[in-house]
């Protein structure tokens, strides 16, 4: 069972920098060989001003950017180890180039726990919202977890 | 909503009707060292993506694959598609989980095809499947195509 109180709550801001090597690094894991993801020339000769961002680099900006998002969900109550992943959505706002700065705020905006069949379950919506250097916003990253007690 | 104009085309809106099937992509079998690979890529270091003791011994039947591998794996479908910079929205459901071996397919169908303030936009759902035909992620997506002049 987690801390109800922390529904509505944000962390203070994170930053992280949109970096071409971790894009490149992200696309070769999938498995995706498309050249554009793997250099600015490459990506330029393909018609694109710079690499850039593959589909789910979002999750990179979260997990390299809020170091502390573990300490914090643990903090609040949740059984890191029982999470299982539900839901992911991004909403791409605006253009996100290489050696833009974003910030990033994590925020809590639901949660409730349901009786299921084997024993009760956490269910968290968590979001973070990042804007560019110029205080533009740039992506929503919207995220439900399942905590299995 | 901002345009890039020196963003490549892959596919112009009057290309596209409600109706169609994004081609498919079948992804190499799932290996340990993508997870690895991925987990470092990513972020995302929770061990039973890639130690097998902490599978056995939570009861997933050795480690499975980060979700947002497979996310990655849609990511790339729709990145072959429509290029990576029209994506607007890119959103998931985690509907089972990927274990060592198994071959992932991904596919998607054009659902909606609409005009806002004389910016086209498609909608379409997608997923990916095992190959036994388990479903692991479904989604849906949102992409901004240029008319055709």
């Amino acid at each position: 069972m987690f801390d109800k109180s922390i529904v509505g709550k944000s962390f203070p801001p994170f930053t992280i920098e949109a970096e071409r090597g971790k894009v490149r690094e992200l696309a070769l894991a999938i498995g995706d060989e498309n050249p554009i993801y793997a250099s600015k020339a490459e990506a330029q000769a393909a018609g694109y001003e710079d690499v850039p961002l593959y589909p789910t680099t979002p999750t990179t900006f979260t997990f390299w950017g809020n170091r502390q998002m573990v300490s914090q969900l643990v903090k609040a109550g949740i059984n890191v180890m029982r999470i299982l992943h539900g839901e992911e959505e991004y909403e791409y706002l605006a253009p996100i180039h290489p050696g833009d700065t974003l910030t990033g705020v994590f925020t809590i905006v639901d949660g409730k726990t349901r009786a299921g069949q084997t024993g009760s379950m956490d269910i968290i919506t968590t979001e973070v919202q990042y804007t560019n250097q110029q205080g533009t916003p740039v992506l929503k990253a919207r995220q439900v977890i399942i905590v299995r007690e | 909503m901002t345009t890039n104009a020196q963003t490549p085309t892959k596919v112009y809106y009057e290309d596209v009707q409600v109706g169609d099937e994004i081609p498919k992509l079948v992804k190499a079998p799932v290996t340990h060292l993508q997870l690895v690979r991925y987990a470092g890529a990513s972020g995302d270091f929770n061990p039973l993506h890639t130690d097998p003791k902490i599978g056995e011994l939570i009861g997933t039947g050795g480690i499975i694959a980060h979700g947002m591998l497979i996310m990655g794996f849609v990511g790339q479908l729709l990145s072959d598609y429509v290029g990576p910079t029209a994506l607007r929205k890119f959103g998931v459901r985690f509907r089972g989980m990927t274990h060592l071996d198994d071959v992932i397919t991904c596919r998607g169908t054009i659902t909606e095809k609409y005009e806002t303030d004389g910016v086209g936009y498609i909608a379409g759902k997608v997923q990916a499947t095992d190959q036994n035909g388990d479903l692991k992620v479904s989604g849906t997506f949102v992409a901004e195509l240029p008319h055709r002049a």
